[in-house]
């Protein structure tokens, strides 16, 4: 490794350093609620190392509590992980000159706070050889964080007891997780409209609820946005 | 369910797809595409609207009935998180106050 690619790999590494304060208690409670769930160790620990996507792991598990069929639940995690092909649209240019090897290693360590670090910082033309080694050390650093923590949260959490019911720790994470998503307002009517029917349609069967809620807040917030004075406004 | 062993391997090998494709979707073929701006902004409606909808039933819900009363703990625990997230944009806080106001209102 040459000393500008070590020098990039640090830089990259401690631009994540604040996040990591955000990164260890939500990869303690992944850990617990998965296993708070019913998932073995042995899955829990399979689900942070294979899927690596905090938030679509944190969706299921309601989904799992409640015996949702595994294809509502597959369901659940693509929708929740659409925005990483946002990002991935947004980082191909970043990226294309590297090997297969290269794009298949940082498409799977991609995560939110280091995609909006690095594009913040860098440009796809900007000359600079090495931001890639940039984004892989800040991610890295962010993944061994989260493995980590996520263990602390399955091997520790099998000792606390089930009355304190640390599984809801997972619905009031993902309560933390909607707020930067909520970015404007023709979002925050979208979701307030898919809260409203995923109540009023829990019942239907094989959780197509949770679908049709859905469906209903992306139509409520395309409407909202295209039929509301400057509500397009910062969806660009 | 997840005790059968089937089951929980699937959803964290399907669940590993999911999250592998959508993340190299643009990134593996190493191409110029570009995403048409609807289709961005679908993009962009939809995850927010799956999280609402996961947690709205969640917490208004108990036993497959509306419980929407003071007495549902989950219920004021998810709405002091919702105050608090909206407040300190904390997931730490977050959790911590969520889980303390859903064991005041069982002790209470």
């Amino acid at each position: 490794m040459e000393r500008e690619q070590r020098l990039a790999l640090r830089a990259g590494a401690l631009s994540v350093a604040s996040l990591l304060f955000g990164i260890v208690p939500w990869g303690i409670v992944a850990g617990v609620a998965m296993v708070s769930a019913g998932l073995s160790r042995a899955e829990s620990v399979g689900m942070s190392l294979l899927v690596f996507a905090g938030t679509a792991q944190l969706a299921v598990l309601p989904l799992l509590i409640a015996k949702a069929p595994l294809w509502v639940m597959y369901a659940t995690a693509l929708v929740v992980n659409l925005r990483y092909i946002i990002y991935s649209a947004v980082l191909a240019p970043y990226f294309g000159h590297l090997s297969r090897p290269w794009r298949t290693l940082l498409s799977y360590i991609t995560v939110d706070g280091m995609f909006a670090l690095f594009v913040g910082r860098f440009r796809p033309d900007d000359g600079n050889p090495h931001k890639h080694w940039y984004f892989l050390g800040g991610s890295l650093l962010m993944w061994a964080a989260w493995q980590l923590s996520s263990w602390i949260g399955i091997f520790a959490g099998a000792m606390i007891p089930k009355e304190w019911s640390l599984e809801f720790a997972s619905t009031l994470g993902l309560i933390a997780l909607l707020m930067p998503l909520l970015f404007d307002r023709a979002v925050v009517w979208g979701a307030i409209a898919a809260g409203g029917v995923a109540l009023v349609a829990a019942k239907l069967p094989l959780n197509l609820g949770l679908l049709a809620a859905i469906l209903a807040g992306v139509a409520v917030g395309l409407a909202v946005a295209r039929f509301s004075p400057g509500g397009k406004a910062g969806t660009a | 369910m997840a005790a059968e062993a089937w089951f929980g391997w699937s959803l964290v090998v399907g669940m590993a797809l999911l999250a592998f494709f959508t993340r190299s979707i643009f990134i593996l073929p190493g191409s110029r595409l570009r995403l048409p701006p609807t289709a961005e902004r679908i993009l962009r409606y939809a995850p927010a609207a799956a999280l609402m909808a996961i947690i709205v039933p969640d917490l208004a819900m108990a036993h497959g009935a509306f419980a929407i009363s003071i007495d549902n703990a989950r219920l004021i625990g998810g709405l002091a998180a919702f105050a608090i997230a909206a407040a300190t944009r904390s997931i730490l806080l977050t959790i911590v106050g969520g889980m303390l106001a859903l064991t005041l209102v069982r002790l209470l």
